[in-house]
């Protein structure tokens, strides 16, 4: 392979691993007994993420945040993908629509 | 549990509630019987079951996004029935075309009510088998959808005082402002899910009505009210808007046509 085109096909995998280095990062919350764990995710300032919700209850959740303006029903059992961001920092709280007392939680964006 | 199945059973039942309550209302100032409701309610009662049975599959389908593109589906669905329904109230305000219109007022409340109503299926199929708790949750579900009902009657009610034009005209303003919120709704849940892009907040008018409150839950039964909307969702609210202005325009044109003819 001659030198161009060994440099053509470096630029086609660099190109390729770029949509993967900037991929959505990921963060992780469990309803247990009515809870969230953890109750407080720290995620950071104008970058969109995904939250991974597993509800380890076997009940029914839903969750709800005005301030991020999201809200799904997750069934027991399952999980949920909810996408939030960017956002400015602050702190935005959450809830469990069925067990709004005990189910609270917060995103902090810093 | 009690007040907490208030809450959570009303901003539900309210928002089917009054959008029946405007189509019952419409449905008087064209003469057309109410049975339309009653093929509405079973429907209605069926697809909830079948909704809420399958909502943890549906919801882990599309990489996650299943439930929220269903329910934007059924929202984008009502506002789409919603058209035809202004363009034939305006077009034909005293005939003609019934069978029509009450099929067309039938598929709207069924998937409103399917939207709407299959949260509290699932709220308290799960919450009231809890012995201790069967009773909180049995009663304020009853209080909140008792609560819910009567605003719909008093929308009813309000409708119904007004001179038969001017509840025409009132009736067809507010099923156009409940298409619009019904899309602006729409695009959070695809916003939701990254189907459509992130919005920053244009204004944030919460601290004016808060979105927990009855008023903020009156509001956006009735408007789609969002106290931190993005511009996305606010020029598609616009656009839904104009929609129904359209179809409205259309029917009084083609009245006019038809009555020059005559």
């Amino acid at each position: 392979m001659n030198r161009p085109a060994r440099l053509s096909l470096m630029l086609l995998l660099a190109l390729a691993w770029l949509p993967a280095m900037a991929k959505t990062p990921i963060f992780e919350l469990d309803i247990r007994d009515h809870l969230f764990h953890p109750e407080e995710i720290r995620i950071p300032a104008n970058t969109k993420v995904k939250l991974v919700v597993y509800n380890r209850d076997p009940t029914p959740e839903e969750f709800e945040s005005y301030e991020l303006n999201r809200e799904k029903v997750i069934m027991g059992g399952r999980k949920a993908n909810i996408f939030i961001g960017p956002l400015a920092p602050g702190v935005y709280p959450f809830f469990g629509e069925f067990n709004p007392r005990t189910a609270q939680g917060r995103v902090v964006v810093e | 549990m009690l007040l907490n199945s208030v809450i959570l059973v009303l901003r539900e039942v309210l928002e089917a509630a009054v959008l029946v309550s405007v189509l019952l209302a419409l449905a008087h100032t064209v003469r057309l019987r109410n049975h339309w409701l009653w093929y509405a309610l079973p429907l209605s009662v069926v697809c909830v079951f079948a909704y809420s049975y399958s909502l943890g599959a549906l919801t882990e389908a599309l990489d996650g996004a299943g439930q929220e593109v269903t329910n934007a589906s059924l929202q984008g669905m009502v506002f789409l029935l919603i058209l035809p329904i202004l363009f034939l109230c305006t077009t034909f305000p005293h005939y003609g075309q019934r069978r029509l219109l009450a099929a067309l007022m039938t598929l709207a409340v069924t998937f409103a009510i399917v939207r709407e109503c299959a949260e509290i299926q699932i709220y308290v199929q799960a919450f009231a088998a809890a012995g201790d708790q069967a009773q909180a949750v049995w009663a304020g579900s009853a209080l909140g959808a008792g609560i819910g009902l009567s605003a719909g009657v008093l929308v009813y009610a309000a409708l119904r005082a007004l001179a038969p034009v001017a509840s025409r005209r009132a009736c067809l303003v507010a099923l156009g402002l409940i298409g619009a919120g019904m899309v602006m709704q729409a695009t959070m849940l695809l916003e939701q899910v990254d189907w459509l892009p992130y919005q920053t907040p244009m204004w944030d008018s919460s601290r004016f009505i808060s979105e927990q409150s009855f008023l903020g839950e009156l509001l956006y039964a009735v408007l789609g009210y969002e106290a931190t909307p993005g511009a996305l969702q606010v020029a598609l609210y616009g656009g839904s808007l104009l929609l129904a202005l359209g179809a409205v325009a259309a029917g009084w044109k083609w009245r006019m046509s038809r009555e020059a003819i005559a």
